[in-house]
């Protein structure tokens, strides 16, 4: 089956400073990628090439076996992007925004009316259709916006940082709507500077200074994370401290009124001895995405 | 209706939805030229007239007489030198200097009186005014002085005044400001709107929505530029019945041609403002840009300052403003009836500065943000 997004080897410098190196990567429908990054790892870069905003310096995109370079036109109605920063007119209505963007992209009459009831619908916005853009709140204007980019159907959607800014609780119903889009058999691609965000996607690229430094499922990530880490509750830091300092290079971490201790695997049962020995149990805490992450960004990968 | 036609709907909404632009687009101007047009129109009363009189005798007493007896004049304080007279005109004591000649009699019964006549150039208007209302008083009294010599001269009585004005020596005249005023606004609407609307869409995200839609680059330029051309002529509508009703100016060309002529250099202020919001990321930036470009064109269009006095080198610097061209062509058409054929050289240049502009925008504008 043609992927929806194809991209291989996509590379992008800015004057001379490479901001993209060789990125690759495939997506079918009902697909969610994300792309997992801090500020400046060369997402955006990356989705405005992917979108024909910008011309690579090398490399390839197509999308549903398309060259976005070359058959730019055929292309427009698959895709909907979704930029960075809120993508709508606050001086417009809910409905004139919707509206304009259903005329923009020629929707016949009934099928503006059709598509309009069910996007109101799904993003729940329908008690607020004549409210401007620009008063409502920060998780509805990102549902408004969402719909917008939605009202043409495109088979592919890019998301750039969708809910930076965002409440936590509105984050998370953005992301039920995600989760429907692509069961409905929609391709996505989705950046995020958020872990809880990037468990939800099926296969994740995390992307450091234009580079992709460890990809997979979200699960197979964290598993793939090198060192151990143990869990102390109710321990006092200090005394845990001045313990660890006999193992070279095992970091301490205080979450609340726990303590996670991060050595390397061989380091793991001198560490419960002599923890044992203060009489202190540690428990094997499993690592997450986020433990993933920095291990990768701070050693250039997840390899050990 | 296709794209482009929604577009151009979606920005009349955004403009006629914003009561800041809507003020900005129609009250300004009008307030504007209300404002400028009162301060170089006002009557003038208590003009004071001081007299410069070596050889005082019952002739020029009976001039300076009939001057100060109408009620646009009064008596200034007495000069004695030329030197004088200047001194009392920078000081702002005395508003003109009549200057009588030592042999104004013989003159006048050969028919050819002259006299100096120093005025205060800075209030241009009044000043132009002074002089015409001057000239009449005493083309009249001299008249009827000449009544009483009939048979000693041939063509008795004509008195001339010679003007020697301190400042502004050309004398720009409100019938000049008004048209010149009208393509000022023009410009800042047509240019300033187009490259905040554009960059205000930049701001918000909304330019990369847009330019995934199906929308080329060409109508997305067109659809940001159609709304303000229309504005543009809406407001040149007005500022001309304005001119016409309020300022009682003539308008003796062709209406048609001012229409053609503000189309061709709207091309330069659309793509020009088009050209800023390329270069611009926020609409201050825009602003700015179009202010500072703004301020030159104005400097060196001859809108206060004829370009026939400016240095060689600024005078070819002209050529390169198109605000030069159409001040020029309004100019001509308002006042003096030009026809294409009397402006063909400032509407060449316009055209091509239009086209050239134009189209740099469009090629900038698709390769910056497409």
């Amino acid at each position: 089956m043609t992927p929806v997004l194809d991209i291989r080897s996509l590379a992008r410098a800015w004057d001379g400073k490479p901001a993209l190196r060789d990125l690759s990567l495939t997506l079918q429908a009902g697909g969610m990628l994300g792309l997992i990054g801090p500020d400046g790892a060369g997402k955006t870069t990356a989705m405005r090439m992917a979108c024909g905003l910008l011309r690579p310096d090398g490399g390839e995109v197509r999308v549903l076996g398309l060259d976005v370079q070359r058959d730019g036109a055929a292309i427009r109605p698959l895709i909907g992007y979704m930029p960075q920063r809120f993508s709508l007119y606050p001086d417009l209505s809910v409905d004139e925004n919707l509206r304009f963007f259903s005329e923009l992209h020629g929707l016949s009459r009934d099928q503006r009316q059709q598509r309009r009831e069910r996007l109101l619908a799904f993003s729940r916005l329908e008690p607020f259709t004549r409210r401007r853009a620009g008063a409502l709140s920060g998780g509805m204007k990102q549902k408004l916006a969402l719909a917008c980019t939605l009202i043409h159907e495109p088979r592919l959607l890019i998301l750039d940082e969708p809910t930076t800014g965002v409440d936590p609780v509105s984050r998370q119903e953005f992301w039920d709507l995600l989760g429907d889009l692509a069961r409905g058999g929609m391709a996505l691609w989705v950046s995020t500077p958020y872990m809880d965000e990037a468990e939800r996607c099926g296969h994740i690229q995390l992307l450091h200074q234009g580079q992709v430094i460890a990809e997979g499922r979200p699960a197979e990530l964290s598993a793939s994370f090198p060192r151990r880490i143990l869990r102390l509750e109710g321990a006092d830091p200090q005394a845990v401290r001045q313990l660890v300092q006999a193992f070279a290079g095992v970091v301490l971490h205080r979450f609340g009124h726990s303590l996670h201790l991060v050595c390397d695997p061989d380091q793991e049962e001198g560490l419960r001895l002599a923890l044992r020995q203060a009489n202190l149990e540690a428990k094997p805490q499993p690592p997450t995405l986020e433990d993933a992450f920095f291990h990768a960004v701070a050693h250039g990968s997840l390899a050990a | 209706m296709g794209p482009l036609a929604r577009l151009v709907q979606k920005e009349f909404r955004q403009i006629f939805r914003d009561p800041l632009m809507v003020r900005l687009i129609f009250l300004m101007p009008i307030i504007q030229l209300f404002v400028l047009g009162h301060a170089v129109s006002l009557d003038l009363k208590g003009v004071r007239v001081s007299v410069l009189d070596p050889v005082p005798g019952p002739l020029s007493r009976r001039l300076s007489q009939a001057v100060w007896e109408t009620e646009t004049f009064t008596p200034g304080p007495p000069v004695a030198t030329p030197s004088q007279a200047e001194d009392l005109l920078v000081q702002g004591r005395t508003d003109l200097v009549l200057h009588f000649p030592v042999d104004l009699e013989r003159r006048m019964r050969q028919g050819n009186g002259v006299l100096g006549i120093n005025l205060d150039g800075r209030n241009s208007a009044q000043a132009g005014q002074a002089l015409a209302q001057v000239q009449a008083v005493l083309n009249l009294e001299a008249a009827r002085l000449a009544s009483g010599w009939k048979g000693q001269a041939p063509r008795p009585g004509g008195v001339t005044l010679q003007p020697l004005y301190l400042y502004n020596p050309e004398l720009v005249s409100r019938y000049q400001m008004v048209p010149a005023i009208t393509i000022l606004l023009i410009t800042i609407i047509s240019a300033m709107l187009t490259g905040m609307s554009v960059v205000r869409e930049k701001e918000l995200g909304t330019l990369e929505q847009l330019l995934v839609s199906p929308l080329t680059s060409r109508q997305l330029v067109l659809g940001k530029t159609i709304p303000l051309a229309i504005l543009s002529f809406g407001e040149l509508a007005v500022a001309t019945l304005a001119a016409i009703l309020v300022f009682r100016l003539p308008l003796e060309g062709s209406v048609l041609l001012l229409s053609g002529a503000v189309f061709l250099y709207l091309l330069v202020t659309l793509g020009g403002g088009l050209l800023a919001s390329t270069v611009s990321s926020t609409q201050q930036q825009a602003i700015f840009t179009v202010w500072f470009f703004l301020v030159f064109s104005i400097l060196l269009s001859g809108f206060f300052f004829p370009v026939a006095n400016m240095p060689q080198a600024l005078r070819w610097l002209t050529w390169m403003n198109p605000m030069r061209f159409i001040i020029e062509i309004v100019r001509g058409i308002y006042l003096k009836g030009s026809g294409p054929a009397d402006l063909a050289l400032p509407l060449g240049m316009l055209a091509a500065h239009g086209v050239g502009v134009f189209s740099l925008a469009l090629w900038r504008f698709r390769k910056r943000v497409a």
